[in-house]
C-alpha cells in the first residue's frame, strides 16, 4: 500500500473556529482503496471532511488534491462529495437530483444524461430514480447521494457518515458498491462512528480525535505500535492446560490466564514473532487447536486504547 | 509507480462555464417552486389581473376600429389601459403583492432550505464557487418576480402595440419598453437580495412570512402613520416598495422635475441602502460552513 501514490496530500494543516481549534496539525496522504476516518463527534472529521472537498480554507498547512489546491474549482474535479445530509429536495425525483449535480459539475445535456445514468446504473437506482425523493428511504437516499458523488467519476470519493441509519441488506449492498469503487482504483474515505463497520470495510483506517490524528495505517500496523498494550488471543483447544505450559516458554508472550474448560487467553507483545511461532509448535505437537482469535485488534479496541493514550 | 499506472488520469473534459451553472441553479429552483400547489393558485392570481387588462387592450382596440371618433372617451373611461408609461407603472406596481405573497413562501424552497438542511454543501462541493451559486438563486428569485411583473407587462406593450394599425406605437414608445424592463429590472434585483439575506438567516417559511410581513406591511403602516403623525412626507421613504415604485416611475421618465426629482435622489439612496445591507448579510452565511450538525 504504501508504495502506491497518494492522491490527496494533507501537510501540516491546523483550522481555527476563532478561539476553537478543530484541527491540529494534520498530515495524511490518501491512497486508493477504502480509508476509514473513524473519531468521536466533536474530534474534526467534518472540518477534515471539509478540508478535502474545498469547502473550507486551513488556517495553516496545505491540503492538496493531485497538484494544486483543495480550494481551487480544479481539484474539484477530481473529488466525489456524499455529505451526510439527506433531507433536500424532497420534491426532486432522484434522476433529476443527480444529472442537475452533474450538470453543476459542468457537463452538458447529453452529457449529464449519460453521467447520471451511469451512476444510477452503479448504484443500482435505475428502476427507482424516478420517484421523489421524498419517497425514499434512509438506504435509497444514501445510493442517490452516492450517485451524485459519483457522477462525474471522481478518484476520490469522500463518504460522511454513509451506512448511517441504513439497515442491513441495504448496508450490505452499499458496501459492495464502495468496494467495485476502491477495486477500480479509486480512493474512498468513509467518515464514521460505528467502528465495527471498519473492521471488515476499510483497508486503512485514520483515528482522529480532539483535532489530533492519533494513528493512521491498517489495524493491524496501528495494533503493533501499541507496545502498552499487549495484544490478547484466545485459543480453544483440546489440552490448554498442556499449550499454556508452552506459550509460557515463548518471549513474545507476557502472560497467560486459563479460561476453563478449554480457552486460555494469552497476553502478545510481538504479534510479529508469536505467530509463526505458535503456527511451528501447532504443527510439531498435537495441541488440537479448534479456535484462535484476537480479541482486541478491532477498530474499536484499537480506538479505546488510543483515546487512553491520549488521555494520559 | 506513476500516477497513471494506478487509474488515475488527468481531466481533459471539455465542460461549461461555471456561470451556466448559475442558469442550472436558477433553473432547478424556479422548478422546484412551481412543483407546488401554493405558487399554481398565487401565479392563477397574478394572471387573472393580467388576462383582465390583456382583454381590456382587446376591447379598447375594437371599439376603436368600430367608432374612432370614441377612443378618447374609451380612454376616459378605461383609464388602466391607455398604452401610456403611468398605465404600465400601476400594472406593474399592482402585480407586486401577489409577487410578494408568492416570494415569501418561496424563499423557503428557493434559499432558506439549502441552509436549513444542509443542501449548501452539494453546491459548494462541485465546480461552482460562493458566487455562482449567489447568482443562480438570485436568478431564480429575480425570474419568479419577472414571472409575474415584467414578463406580462411586456406581452400586454407588443399587445397594445400589435392593436394599433401601424407598428407606429411600437416605434414611438420604445421609451415604455425601456422603463418596464428598468423597473422590472429593479424589482428582481432588489427583492432577489432582500429575500436571499432573509431567507438565508431565517431558514424557515413562517419566520420568513413574518419578517416579509415586517418589511413591506408593517413598515408602509408605520411610515404613514409617522408621516401624519409628523407631518413630515420623508416618513414615506421608509416604505421599501414605494421607493421602488419611485425609481420605477423614473424608468419610465414621468418625473417631474424639481421636488419629485430629490425624492428619487433619497428613494435611490435607501434601496442601494437595503441592497448594500443584503449583501453584508448574505456574504457570512455564504462563508460559514456548519461542521458540527
Amino acid at each position: 500500500m504504501s508504495e502506491t501514490p497518494s492522491l490527496c496530500r494533507f501537510r501540516r494543516v491546523s483550522k481555527w473556529y476563532g478561539a476553537v481549534i478543530a484541527l491540529n496539525d494534520v498530515s495524511f496522504a490518501l491512497r486508493p482503496g477504502i480509508t476509514g476516518l473513524v473519531g468521536p463527534n466533536g474530534a474534526g472529521k467534518s472540518t477534515l471532511i471539509k478540508l478535502l472537498t474545498g469547502q473550507l480554507r486551513p488556517s495553516l498547512g496545505e491540503v492538496r488534491v493531485q497538484d494544486v489546491s483543495a480550494w481551487s474549482a480544479a481539484a474539484r474535479s477530481y473529488i466525489g462529495y456524499c455529505p451526510d445530509a439527506d433531507a433536500f429536495y424532497e420534491e426532486m425525483s432522484g434522476r433529476a437530483f443527480v444529472r442537475f449535480m452533474a450538470r453543476l459539475r459542468g457537463y452538458r445535456r447529453n452529457d449529464a444524461h449519460e453521467r447520471s445514468e451511469a451512476a444510477l446504473q452503479q448504484v443500482e437506482m435505475t428502476d427507482r430514480a424516478d420517484r421523489k425523493l421524498g419517497s425514499y428511504s434512509k438506504g435509497m437516499r444514501q445510493r442517490i447521494k452516492l450517485a451524485q458523488a459519483i457522477v462525474h467519476d471522481p478518484d476520490v470519493v469522500v463518504l460522511d457518515e454513509p451506512l448511517n441509519g441504513v439497515d442491513p441488506v441495504g448496508r450490505a449492498q452499499l458496501v459492495r458498491v464502495f468496494r467495485q469503487l476502491a477495486d477500480a482504483g479509486k480512493a474512498i474515505l468513509i467518515s464514521s462512528h460505528i467502528l465495527d463497520e471498519m473492521d471488515t470495510l476499510a483497508d486503512q483506517v485514520m483515528f482522529i480525535c480532539r483535532g489530533r490524528m492519533l494513528a493512521s495505517g491498517t489495524l493491524e500496523e496501528i495494533r503493533e505500535m501499541l507496545e502498552d498494550h499487549p495484544l490478547k488471543v484466545r485459543i480453544n483447544a483440546k489440552s490448554p492446560r498442556e499449550l499454556a505450559g508452552q506459550m509460557l516458554r515463548l518471549n513474545a508472550v507476557r502472560g497467560v490466564q486459563l479460561e476453563p474448560p478449554q480457552s486460555l487467553l494469552l497476553e502478545v507483545e510481538r504479534p510479529g514473532e508469536f505467530f509463526p511461532e505458535l503456527a511451528r509448535l501447532a504443527a510439531k505437537e498435537d495441541y488440537e487447536i479448534e479456535k484462535l482469535e484476537v480479541v482486541d485488534a478491532s477498530t474499536e479496541a484499537v480506538f479505546d486504547y488510543l483515546l487512553r493514550q491520549a488521555g494520559q | 509507480m506513476s500516477v497513471d499506472s494506478v487509474g488515475f488520469r488527468g481531466w481533459s473534459e471539455r465542460l461549461t462555464s461555471p456561470w451556466l451553472s448559475s442558469w442550472s441553479i436558477a433553473r432547478t429552483g424556479l422548478l422546484l417552486v412551481l412543483r407546488r400547489k401554493l405558487f399554481w393558485i398565487l401565479l392563477g392570481l397574478a394572471l387573472l389581473n393580467f388576462l383582465f387588462m390583456f382583454a381590456l387592450i382587446y376591447l379598447k382596440a375594437q371599439l376603436s376600429a368600430q367608432n374612432p371618433a370614441i377612443e378618447r372617451f374609451v380612454d376616459r373611461i378605461l383609464t388602466s389601459v391607455t398604452g401610456t408609461g403611468d398605465s404600465y407603472l400601476n400594472f406593474m406596481f399592482l402585480q407586486g403583492t401577489v409577487t410578494m405573497l408568492m416570494l415569501a413562501f418561496a424563499g423557503e424552497v428557493l434559499v432558506g432550505s439549502d441552509f436549513q438542511q444542509g443542501g449548501l454543501t452539494f453546491y459548494l462541493s462541485r465546480r461552482i464557487s460562493r458566487r455562482h451559486y449567489a447568482l443562480g438563486k438570485l436568478l431564480g428569485i429575480g425570474m419568479l418576480v419577472s414571472l409575474t411583473t415584467t414578463i406580462p407587462a411586456v406581452i400586454l406593450f407588443i399587445e397594445y402595440g400589435a392593436m394599433t394599425d401601424s407598428l407606429t406605437y411600437l416605434r414611438e414608445n420604445w421609451r415604455i419598453l425601456l422603463g418596464i424592463l428598468g423597473y422590472g429590472a429593479i424589482m428582481a434585483t432588489v427583492l432577489s437580495l432582500v429575500l436571499f439575506a432573509l431567507a438565508a438567516w431565517l431558514e424557515k417559511t413562517v419566520p420568513l412570512v413574518m419578517a416579509w410581513a415586517a418589511l413591506f406591511v408593517l413598515l408602509p403602516v408605520l411610515g404613514r402613520i409617522l408621516s401624519r403623525v409628523q407631518d413630515d412626507e420623508d416618513w414615506l421613504l421608509i416604505m421599501l416598495w414605494r421607493n421602488l415604485r419611485l425609481l420605477g416611475s423614473w424608468c419610465f421618465g414621468s418625473v417631474d422635475a424639481g421636488e419629485e426629482t430629490e425624492l428619487i435622489g433619497w428613494a435611490a439612496s435607501i434601496v442601494l441602502l437595503v441592497c448594500a445591507a443584503s449583501v453584508a448579510a448574505i456574504i457570512p452565511r455564504l462563508r460559514a460552513i456548519r461542521v458540527v450538525q
